[in-house]
């Protein structure tokens, strides 16, 4: 279930990058996030648990640069508007948006529940996490499906 | 005719995408107010009028299925129409929350359409046209 899950994952992410954000996405290699060219003082990440037929949880990693051009795009307001709060939300709704949809198209037996996303410092993330690289047209993002 | 369309979702940045979208819907001269959870959007409803509610499921405090209960069991609020917009799309969760009392659905991620297009079914046709000069006029997902 998990490759089914981790399917659905990189589905969602490509729809919901281009529905809601306006940016298509290309999937790269699996591998450290200190290995995928992410300029680690200037990333966001952000986690989110859920629970159902299978359990776990998603963390997505992406620069405050592309954060702050989906933001941009997802509210269509000027970047010199978008407060922190803006940035750390659109960043948790992005996920929200993603895991929802990636679970709601997993076959299972019983409903998934989502928790509430929430910003982690990268330091919260084992230096030996494999990270899936996502790539935008400005820089890339990473994602990481943990289940228990 | 204006409308009051109270707004429920703990994301800010989601907030603000649903009233540029109910905007762009031709809504945009209705009162547009906003809450970040259940619990905010009973206390705010006690002193505001409102025709509509659009909310979110997935919130701290008071999610979007308790408040729903909530409002239902209140005589002022019980005929308010709801909307739920939310990435919890699967066909139980619908269920539960027609069974508890919405007037319709959205999935996240929506197009301007699917929220127009519910929302109209419920209001009618919006019958102002939003002269407001914010760029919304091209806006679309």
């Amino acid at each position: 279930m998990k490759t089914q899950l981790m399917t659905e994952m990189k589905t969602s992410i490509s729809e919901v990058m281009e529905t809601m954000f306006f940016l298509p996405v290309e999937f790269g290699q699996t591998i450290v996030l200190s290995r995928a060219g992410l300029d680690v003082q200037d990333t966001m990440a952000c986690k989110l648990a859920f629970s159902g037929d299978i359990s776990g949880q998603v963390i997505l990693a992406a620069p405050e640069s592309l954060v702050l051009e989906m933001a941009e795009n997802f509210m269509g307001e000027p970047r010199d508007q978008l407060t922190r709060e803006h940035l750390t939300g659109t960043l948790q709704e992005m996920l929200n948006m993603v895991c929802g949809n990636a679970l709601r198209n997993t076959q299972a037996s019983t409903p998934f529940e989502l928790g509430i996303p929430e910003i982690i410092n990268l330091s919260e993330i084992a230096q030996d996490d494999q990270f899936h690289i996502i790539d935008t047209d400005m820089s890339k993002l990473g994602m990481l499906l943990k289940t228990d | 005719m204006l409308y009051s369309i109270l707004i429920v979702d703990d994301s800010l940045p989601m907030r603000a995408v649903i009233k540029r979208t109910l905007k762009a819907a031709g809504y945009g001269a209705s009162h547009l107010l906003e809450a970040a959870n259940g619990e905010e959007a009973l206390a705010l409803m006690k002193n505001s009028w409102v025709d509509l509610v659009i909310t979110d499921y997935n919130m701290p405090v008071m999610d979007g299925l308790a408040f729903i209960k909530a409002m239902k069991e209140q005589d002022l609020f019980q005929d308010i129409p709801v909307v739920v917009v939310s990435t919890e799309g699967n066909q139980a969760r619908i269920d539960e929350f027609m069974k508890a009392g919405a007037a319709g659905y959205v999935t996240k991620p929506f197009t301007a359409e699917a929220i127009r297009d519910v929302i109209v079914t419920i209001l009618g046709e919006a019958d102002y046209e939003d002269t407001t000069d914010d760029g919304d006029e091209d806006f679309d997902f």
